[in-house]
């Protein structure tokens, strides 16, 4: 049984979570929370511990309908990537699916990438 | 191109009792020295809050939806990016007594928002400090935030008013009179 889509999607106001199988979480709405590690921190790493005891080869994450995250919401992101990064067995590629038409997305994804370009992979959907 | 009032032209981050400092946002905006002046024109909307629950986020939700109808939409955007940050580092960094004051400003070129507190030497001094390295180099300050990030570290990451130069490209300009600090990000309407 996949331990990926039987991870428990958190509640927050003004953001939308659903995980799909076999491999893909999708986040719409904005991250404007002082502190959404509170919410997500756990959720991302749920996902990546159940991303790696599925022996999963790559985890889809669609942020294209995030319209908006503050910088704390960005640092849950990079510590995603730094999970995955400094996983010293089966790791995974985080594919993170974003859109050309959300601005902060264009700048803080390419740098995300610099940070940890051997596990991540950008994808642009319009 | 950045530019200095007499007073900054010390390059120095101690605040003087009244200053400004101007940071372009990185994304060829030394082609644009126009951006660099002070914004003055009309104020679509003005709100005031104190610190406390929800401030953040209402009183943003509130100017980007402001933004979203009356601006074009990458231009809200990246104003939604700016009211955001620089309230938020308002509310974590001023002083907890004074109003904050949040505008949507637009002259005819320009569009821009701008916060007002009131913040301690100290917190004025870091403030500066800060600028100067997003003047000197946006791209770079804003990789340097974006890793300690995950490091941690003292001071704590900044990586907001990177995020306004650099990630959305709007210019910075700081302005200080005696403990009243306001800070603008700008960018062509």
């Amino acid at each position: 049984m996949s331990q990926f889509t039987v991870v428990q999607v958190p509640k927050a106001e003004t953001i939308a979570i659903q995980v799909t199988a076999p491999n893909q979480v999708k986040l719409s709405g904005t991250i404007t929370q002082k502190d959404p590690a509170t919410d997500l921190a756990g959720f991302f790493k749920a996902l990546h511990t159940a991303a790696l005891a599925d022996k999963l080869t790559e985890v889809r994450a669609d942020v294209s309908g995030l319209t908006f995250v503050n910088s704390s919401a960005i640092r849950l992101f990079v510590d995603w990537a730094t999970w995955v990064k400094n996983e010293r067995g089966h790791r995974y590629t985080l594919r993170f699916i974003t859109s050309r038409n959300v601005t902060w997305q264009k700048t803080s994804f390419m740098a995300l990438m610099s940070l940890a370009k051997e596990v991540l992979a950008i994808e642009h959907v319009t | 191109m950045s530019s200095y009032d007499r007073n900054s032209e010390r390059n120095s981050a101690t605040p003087s009792s009244s200053s400004r400092l101007a940071v372009d946002s990185g994304s060829g905006a030394s082609s644009r020295p126009r951006e660099s002046t002070i914004l003055t024109g009309r104020t679509l909307v003005r709100v005031i809050c104190t610190a406390g629950s929800g401030a953040l986020e209402y009183t943003h939700a509130f100017v980007t939806a402001y933004a979203a109808d009356h601006l074009r939409a990458a231009v809200a955007q990246r104003l939604s990016v700016g009211a955001y940050e620089l309230l938020s580092n308002a509310l974590n960094f001023g002083s907890v007594s004074s109003d904050i004051v949040i505008e949507l400003i637009e002259s005819d070129n320009m569009v821009g928002v701008r916060v007002e507190n009131d913040a301690i030497a100290a917190r004025i001094s870091m403030l500066t400090e800060h600028l100067l390295k997003l003047k000197t180099n946006a791209e770079q300050t804003f990789m340097e935030e974006l890793r300690r990030s995950v490091t941690g570290g003292i001071p704590r990451p900044m990586l907001g008013l990177a995020r306004v130069t650099h990630e959305v490209g709007l210019t910075l300009d700081l302005q200080v009179q005696e403990r009243r600090i306001a800070v603008t990000a700008q960018c062509r309407r």
